[in-house]
């Protein structure tokens, strides 16, 4: 049904507008339901709908993996529990705590699932281990080999990209290859991106749009792991490599390895996301996050869909939440433009 | 014998490769032994974030999920990068 797409916090923001008669006709006219239950709606709507949601608490439960890779290893911190002077252990827990503000606060989300998911990390996995991931239950963090990369820990938009893997699996949950697997990536590194920007409170010209900034060790040649801005400038350097992620659909790399490229080919959907927030302009998880936010969770995004589909996607979604015509749509569709990908 | 793993995918998505040709070593044997015991079988479904290793041995190939990982398949994918360039 075509109203799942509009979740409570738009409609209540919807409902804010009352007075835009013509705009609100043509949603809900759009809605294909009648008058009757469209003022039932409305009514419903103009009472926040997420008491219990905003009221929410996280629940976190922070472990270390003592260098093993078993998971989760020891607990180290319970919610509420004051620091532990462990520094990744901490960092952990204060990184989900501002992911876990933006998913509530921005879009009304409790938790992962949006039922209040208990929220599991586990830091200090493996030996010299350059990675942090997402294993279906709880987010896993490695202390890098401290030459190339070093704390996983360190950077918020990676704990925000490893909840979002959470988030999409309970959500659109899209394949994770080709490229349905790089627009899994992508959201990822978008909604890391905006909760960094959030707990900045940075505009979307005022952001650096990088990924993993914190992460490159100390002689590294490189700014980032990944450049939403400028995908393929992040880093050049002897030991890396160069960043090899494409900004359009002119570079879509085809390649066996990393599930078809998912972290490579991402960059065609980040810079249209980049696009889309600077050409809408102010706080980029205000609007162009919201038409993300709204695709990815709204039901009806086929766990299989390409770059095309999801594109169109985002314009049907920005064409529901803020109309045809509006700037928002014209931003969104001129972003898919820019990077070669037809809607 | 000559053993390569190539190691792709992870948050950072940077490939990482390595090879070691076993007949010229004094520890061939130990090499040998790895490799029999090691499951070079493709296996694994696609995770985020996660390593893929592709093992190749003398034109014989397995794509394994890190999740997947068996003890002795990882023992020999850590000697190739250690010992590899």
């Amino acid at each position: 049904m075509r109203c799942y797409i509009v979740p409570p916090h738009i409609m209540t923001h919807l409902a804010n507008r009352q007075t835009d008669t013509d705009y609100r006709d043509r949603l809900f006219g759009s809605l294909d339901i009648d008058r009757a239950n469209r003022q039932g709606r409305l009514r419903s709507v103009t009472i926040p709908p997420t008491v219990s949601a905003t009221g929410a608490v996280p629940k976190r439960s922070i472990y270390d993996a003592g260098h093993t890779q078993n998971l989760p290893g020891s607990k180290k911190r319970a919610e509420g529990q004051g620091a532990t002077g462990d520094n990744e252990v901490d960092t952990s827990y204060d990184w989900l705590g501002v992911t876990f503000d933006f998913y509530l606060k921005v879009f009304q989300r409790n938790s992962i699932d949006g039922a209040g998911l208990e929220l599991i990390s586990s830091v200090h996995y493996g030996r010299d281990y350059d990675n942090a991931f997402w294993d279906g239950n709880q987010m896993v963090y490695g202390d890098g080999d401290g030459r190339l990369f070093v704390e996983f820990t360190k950077s918020l938009d990676v704990t925000g990209h490893e909840l979002t893997h959470g988030v999409t699996q309970y959500t659109a949950n899209l394949d994770y290859q080709g490229q349905s697997g790089a627009l899994n990536e992508s959201v990822s590194d978008v909604f890391g991106v905006l909760i960094k920007q959030y707990h900045l409170n940075q505009t979307a010209d005022e952001a650096d749009w990088l990924v993993g900034a914190d992460l490159l060790g100390p002689n590294v040649q490189g700014v980032a792991l990944r450049s939403m801005k400028a995908p393929g400038t992040a880093y050049d350097d002897d030991q890396l490599g160069k960043d090899p992620q494409p900004a359009t659909m002119d570079g879509y790399v085809q390649t066996s390895e990393d599930n078809g490229g998912v972290h490579i080919n991402s960059g065609i959907p980040n810079k249209a996301f980049y696009l889309a927030a600077t050409g809408i302009g102010g706080h980029a998880w205000e609007k162009a996050g919201k038409v993300w936010y709204a695709t990815l969770t709204g039901g009806k995004l086929a766990s299989t869909a390409d770059f095309s589909t999801f594109a169109a996607a985002t314009i049907d979604t920005a064409r529901d939440l803020y109309g045809d015509s509006s700037d928002e749509v014209n931003a969104v569709r001129g972003a898919w433009d820019g990077v070669g990908v037809s809607a | 014998m000559r053993i390569s793993v190539t190691r792709s995918g992870g948050f950072a998505g940077i490939t990482r490769r390595a090879e070691v040709d076993t007949d010229e070593r004094p520890d061939a044997d130990d090499w040998k032994r790895l490799v029999d015991r090691a499951d070079l079988r493709d296996r694994g479904r696609p995770a985020p974030d996660r390593f893929v290793y592709r093992i190749d041995v003398d034109g014989r190939t397995a794509h394994v999920g890190e999740a997947d990982l068996d003890e002795p398949t990882r023992a020999l994918i850590d000697r190739v990068f250690a010992s590899g360039g």
